[in-house]
């Protein structure tokens, strides 16, 4: 359907296959440079000869350089990316509020105090302990929320408030957990900025699976989420079962967030950010353009890594230190646009 | 055929509906009436299959709680309103049952075409229903209703955001859609327009049916004065039309 019909009929089409391919192509360009740049840098043709297993690609140190530390590390910047902008966008529906973002459950505040308890009670080998304790403790606080508020089927805004107190309640002990141990200050404040520096494949592998997954549920359901934007009363005469949507939408966003978190931290404002941005660009606050969102916040997040990787090359910056750069302004702008009153 | 049998709904503890039995027949338009906190919303969502309750409300044979085979229309006195979706997407959502979400067929999109001229809204299709007056936005929720090509249609309370002008636009696009052997049930606080339009009128007050029946014979019923407190005048037009107003308050 071209642009001229679809205006006359007020109708957007379903799918704008081109803004999707245009936001893949993004992803693609952002993620050779990401990883041809650096203290070292590697030319493009040698990076795809390499990838592509054909002769005259790197060897020797570059070649580590390239497979071991920047490939699984734009990967997963990728796959954080787009797990927090979709997971954002789906609460942004669900919760009926543009400002909702993926840690509004207490998955951050919990993930924090998971990993505050890992840095603190390790002795060396933090990494290898630092993802599970910061899963477990995103997902114990998300569901703590729930059992709390209890309401959440009559009320989803009831769910929303016992997010907040159960996070200030996690905030609070993982910062009496780090007043106690002074010498976790510098590592646990270094996770809640976000970083990406322990990518490797063994995390880019199980997170993959779990992001993948929970992005796969989130837009098998995502043309369905806009029966969430009317009452439970007509979005049932509609064909829609509301709670058990909700709840399917909240537990996968919920996955994609925890497992985002424990991989890598605090990462903020890519989950508000991602989603306004793609539907600025595409005029449509529905779900339909969620695999867009993924992409888009998979190409942001890659490129705000390779910022943080060179900015200040060799030291580097915390990631999450660009994208609140970037997103704490842009917030502003949605705010001011939508009037608070309006909320 | 809605047949209700023993019909209780409780809300934590307090109970809002008490003991109703009523028969409601196909392809015509029942009005529900009463004060405010009569039960009226409440019987619309049991009907619409959305409220739990005990005794049994049957369509075609089978209990309509949690039952979405059949294809009802509701139509909310206070909607959620979306932000960011247009007039003509928003009466969309009315196919999205038939063609399944977001998969809108050519005949569903000539069908909103026809829906929109019919609701007056051909002109405002391209508007985000959040800049909607109210008025409009009740029309928009009627075209909704209407493309959803419903068996059943449940108002709440349909017309009272409007004007005159649009009250009577309004009735007259549902007597349309009644005389095509669609169910009407609304509520509606208008008893002169509830008398003018609806074949059937149910008189409720706390909880209770008090009367049912043809409307002609209710509007002049004791029951229908009892419901109101006796705080109603019911005046004859010389067309035989009833008028319904308040009593002046004497004391």
């Amino acid at each position: 359907m071209t642009n001229r019909v679809r205006e006359e009929s007020g109708i957007s089409p379903m799918w704008n296959w081109k803004i999707t391919s245009l936001f893949a192509a993004l992803l693609l360009v952002i993620g050779l440079a990401a990883i041809s740049f650096g203290p070292i840098n590697l030319s493009f043709t040698k990076i795809l000869r390499t990838l592509f297993g054909m002769h005259g690609g790197l060897s020797g140190q570059d070649r580590t350089v390239l497979i071991d530390l920047r490939l699984p590390r734009a990967i997963l910047a990728a796959l954080v990316g787009a797990a927090l902008s979709t997971s954002g966008a789906v609460y942004q529906s669900v919760f009926r509020n543009p400002l909702a973002d993926p840690y509004l459950l207490g998955a951050a505040s919990g993930a924090g105090l998971g990993a505050t308890i890992a840095i603190t009670n390790s002795h060396g080998n933090v990494y290898s302990l630092l993802p599970i304790f910061s899963f477990i403790g995103g997902t114990l606080a998300v569901l703590t929320s729930f059992f709390i508020s209890g309401k959440f089927f009559a009320e989803p805004q009831s769910l929303l408030l016992s997010g907040i107190a159960v996070g200030s309640f996690a905030t609070a002990i993982q910062t009496y957990l780090q007043q106690r141990h002074s010498s976790s200050l510098r590592p646990v404040y270094s996770w809640i900025l976000g970083e990406l520096t322990a990518a490797n494949w063994q995390i880019v592998t199980w997170s993959s699976f779990y992001i993948l997954m929970a992005i796969a549920i989130l837009i098998s359901i995502s043309k369905r989420l806009d029966g969430l934007m009317l009452s439970d009363e007509e979005s049932f005469s509609l064909g829609i079962n509301p709670n058990r949507l909700r709840i399917i939408a909240v537990a996968a966003a919920t996955l994609a967030t925890a497992t985002a978190v424990s991989a890598s931290g605090l990462i903020g404002f890519v989950g508000i950010v991602v989603p306004h941005l793609v539907r600025g660009v595409t005029h449509r606050v529905t779900n339909r353009n969620l695999l867009t969102i993924a992409l888009a916040g998979a190409a942001f997040l890659v490129l705000a890594d390779l910022g943080a990787r060179t900015l200040l090359s060799p030291a580097e910056l915390p990631i999450g230190v660009i994208t609140a750069f970037v997103g704490a302004p842009f917030f502003l702008v949605v705010l001011r646009r939508r009037r608070m009153g309006s909320l | 055929m809605i047949e209700i049998k023993d019909l209780e709904v409780s809300l934590s503890g307090k109970k809002i509906l008490h003991d109703i039995s009523l028969t409601i027949s196909e392809g015509k338009w029942s009005c529900l009436v009463g004060p405010n906190g009569a039960g009226k919303t409440t019987l619309l969502k049991v009907l619409l299959g959305t409220a739990s309750y005990s005794g049994s409300v049957k369509s075609h044979g089978s209990e309509v709680y949690r039952d979405q085979r059949r294809n009802v229309a509701f139509v909310p006195q206070q909607p959620q309103i979306p932000q960011g979706i247009t007039v003509a997407e928003y009466v969309m959502l009315g196919r999205a049952k038939k063609d399944g979400w977001g998969n809108e067929s050519a005949k569903s999109r000539s069908l909103i075409g026809e829906i929109l001229t019919q609701t007056n809204l051909y002109g405002l299709h391209k508007e985000y229903v959040s800049h909607l007056s109210g008025g409009e936005m009740q029309r928009t929720l009627i075209a909704r209703a209407l493309a959803q090509e419903p068996e059943l249609i449940l108002l709440d309370e349909p017309t009272s955001a409007l004007d005159l002008h649009h009250q009577i636009d309004v009735l007259n696009n549902l007597q349309i859609l009644q005389k095509s052997g669609v169910t009407i049930i609304s509520t509606m606080h208008d008893l002169t327009l509830a008398a003018m339009y609806a074949e059937r009128i149910i008189v409720m007050q706390s909880g209770r049916v008090l009367a049912e029946g043809d409307s002609t014979e209710i509007i002049h019923s004791s029951e229908l004065r009892t419901a109101f407190d006796d705080r109603i005048n019911v005046f004859t037009l010389d067309s035989g039309r009833p008028v319904i107003v308040a009593k002046k308050d004497e004391r």
